[in-house]
């Protein structure tokens, strides 16, 4: 027992302590839950057997039910839609934003920290807000997309098929901008001041030093934010429900949310898991770039 | 008709806010030659090397390159190269590209700026080390890649800022041979930036001293160790530094009345004003110790520090006396010592202005 004391003060022990800790967390609160989803998934689950651990096994059949539904196909190409909009936005936004305040103007700091309070509003906040933006008859986007002359008659962004997914993505970019701002401007103040004076003298212009150093120098931060946006978009979900429930007719449904909808309204749990596990393993392979680009770091 | 003048700067001033950084600065480089500035850190030399960059803005003056007013010119237009104190590597290349980086911005042929490049790294010894990343390598080969870049381009101008300053003292003391012996080679005019009064002496056929912004002296190195402007010169040029001893001259100016022990008096080499109170100033490498002879005083050995070659002998009331001996001497501490001067090496400067006398 003192070995073990002392084992915890001096030595090892201590780092092992470190390390125990979150690792018994996380395996409590995710690991098994995210096992329980993926053994749910091969199940037949109903409101009988909710409570039980291993129920009938049925194989790959929620999967082929899920494959079989007329909606799956269109809501995994809105998943696709979603993601890679949202992130190319947020990160291209994000991007711009923090060499933007990178210039190091003044007051740059304190209005680069107002850009957070996006990121700290609530989902479904954001979301209330935005309906109110993008509302058909009286919103603020009509209103200056008509006083710009782009549009002739209002867009009813919520409720208009081609337009419903759209509001969602908007809505997405800007809750996110302002994370991929910080994270980019972490990596932007990393990189050091005399490489483009010594890019300037070596006669680069302004632009030729954003492309030869700023860009690559910024490729281990910028594969971390993508693979962040990547997980944080799949997990993207109060949007869906303050803005358009999935709706209309789908057009706006996208994986995460339709999971939800088959677990916690139909109760179909099986399938909702199903999906679920699929995402999981989108994400797996996302973490897995996101390890490699923050392992594969540029040090000067 | 000033061709051969590369560098013309005429009352060159600096702000930095309400901080004036470089105080009307006139300084004439002629084309190939070799010059360093040097003096305490925050006396403006870096800055006045990045204004000569274009890597700083100057706020009064003219500074002209080849003939040309660059006040407002951008660094890339200016075809002067620096080597930076961090070298500056750009990290996410190899070496060879680090040494292309220019060319290929100039749209050099690939295969001409590659030839180029591999000459040059051939004269400096990086031909082995071409497809490495700068992190793979030792401090000594990053200086030489920073060399390297700056060579392939032949620019007008070299500006070193505290190139050595990262490298170890042997390291250090090869290359700035190295350094010397390449801008001999390339003929080009060179602009070196130290706070080390050897570098610049070794290195610099015209040495400037700066101090708080302003150019205390300028010249040939040897002339600013024999004929300091100031006591501040005479302290900084000359390794170790100068002794300071109070003193005033007697009723005609040909002697000086140290303020010692006994109140010696030593024989001035030209006479000064008389009756006035000065500070005197004896180089450690220029007292020898006699037990006989004249123009000696007497002093207290307190401290010695014998590397083999050369012993370091400090002495006086506060052992604030140093004489250098290249010879070995059999004395201890606490033992009584005369050491004696040549009259000509007897420098005096005023107490108040420090303006040599």
């Amino acid at each position: 027992m003192r070995r073990i004391k002392s084992s915890i003060v001096d030595g090892v022990g201590f780092d092992l302590l470190l390390v125990g800790i979150p690792l018994v967390f996380l395996i409590l609160f995710s690991g098994l839950p995210l096992l329980y989803n993926v053994l749910m998934s091969f199940q037949e689950v109903d409101l009988f057997s909710l409570g039980d651990v291993f129920r009938p096994f049925v194989g790959l059949d929620n999967y082929r039910a899920l494959l079989a539904q007329p909606e799956f196909w269109p809501i995994m190409w809105n998943t696709v839609i979603f993601v890679t909009c949202s992130i190319g936005g947020q990160f291209l936004l994000g991007f711009a934003l923090a060499v933007f305040f990178n210039t190091g103007f003044r007051g740059s700091t304190f209005i680069r920290g107002l850009f957070l309070v996006s990121w700290v509003m609530p989902g479904l906040v954001v979301g209330a807000t935005w309906n109110w933006i993008l509302a058909g008859d009286f919103g603020v986007l009509n209103y200056i997309l008509d006083s710009l002359g782009l549009i002739s008659k209002n867009i009813f962004w919520r409720s208009d098929i081609d337009y419903s997914l759209w509001a969602v993505v908007i809505t997405n970019i800007w809750l996110g901008t302002a994370f991929n701002m910080i994270l980019l401007s972490v990596g932007l103040a990393g990189i050091p001041k005399d490489l483009y004076e010594a890019a300037s003298l070596d006669g680069a212009t302004a632009f030729q030093q954003f492309w030869t150093i700023t860009v690559p120098m910024m490729r281990s931060t910028t594969g971390a934010v993508i693979c962040l946006g990547l997980i944080f978009t799949l997990q993207q979900f109060d949007l869906f429900a303050a803005i358009t429930s999935g709706g209309p007719a789908n057009s706006s449904n996208v994986a995460q949310y339709w999971a939800w909808e088959l677990s916690f309204r139909q109760y179909d749990f099986a399938r909702g898991a199903a999906i679920s596990t699929i995402m999981i393993a989108f994400v797996m392979i996302a973490s897995v770039f996101y390890v490699r680009s923050t392992r594969h770091e540029v040090r000067g | 008709m000033t061709q051969n003048l590369q560098i013309e700067l005429t009352g060159v001033d600096k702000h930095y806010g309400g901080f004036h950084a470089l105080k009307d600065i006139n300084l004439s480089i002629p084309n190939g030659s070799f010059v360093a500035l040097v003096g305490p850190s925050g006396c403006g030399k870096s800055t006045l090397l990045r204004s000569i960059a274009g890597l700083e803005s100057i706020t009064g003056g003219v500074m002209k390159i080849t003939d040309e007013v660059v006040n407002d010119m951008p660094p890339r237009r200016r075809d002067v190269a620096m080597v930076f104190q961090s070298y500056a590597l750009y990290p996410h290349m190899k070496v060879i590209d680090n040494l292309t980086y220019s060319l290929r911005l100039k749209k050099t042929p690939k295969a001409q700026a590659r030839k180029m490049a591999e000459e040059v790294a051939a004269t400096i010894g990086l031909e082995t080390l071409l497809d490495r990343y700068p992190r793979e390598l030792s401090g000594g080969q990053r200086q030489r890649v920073a060399m390297g870049r700056a060579i392939v381009r032949r620019p007008k101008v070299f500006l070193f800022d505290e190139p050595l300053s990262n490298l170890d003292a042997s390291l250090r003391v090869h290359m700035r041979k190295e350094i010397r012996a390449l801008h001999d080679r390339l003929g080009a005019t060179s602009v070196y930036v130290t706070h080390d009064q050897i570098e610049a002496m070794t290195m610099a056929d015209h040495v400037v001293v700066l101090r708080a912004g302003v150019i205390e002296q300028q010249g040939a190195p040897l002339d600013l160790y024999d004929r300091p402007a100031s006591k501040f010169v005479a302290g900084f040029i000359g390794s170790p530094a100068m002794n300071f001893i109070p003193g005033r001259t007697n009723g005609d100016g040909t002697s000086v009345d140290l303020a010692l022990d006994g109140q010696p008096t030593l024989r001035l080499g030209r006479p000064a004003a008389a009756n006035q109170d000065v500070i005197v100033g004896l180089r450690p490498e220029h007292l020898s110790m006699a037990s006989t002879g004249d123009n000696n005083f007497a002093v207290r050995v307190g401290v010695i520090e014998s590397t083999g070659s050369t012993t370091y002998v400090g002495a006086g009331d506060r052992n604030d006396i140093t004489v250098v001996l290249s010879d070995r001497r059999n004395i201890s501490v606490g033992d009584r010592v005369q050491l004696a001067i040549d009259p000509d090496k007897v420098h005096l400067f005023d107490p108040i202005t420090e303006a040599a006398l």
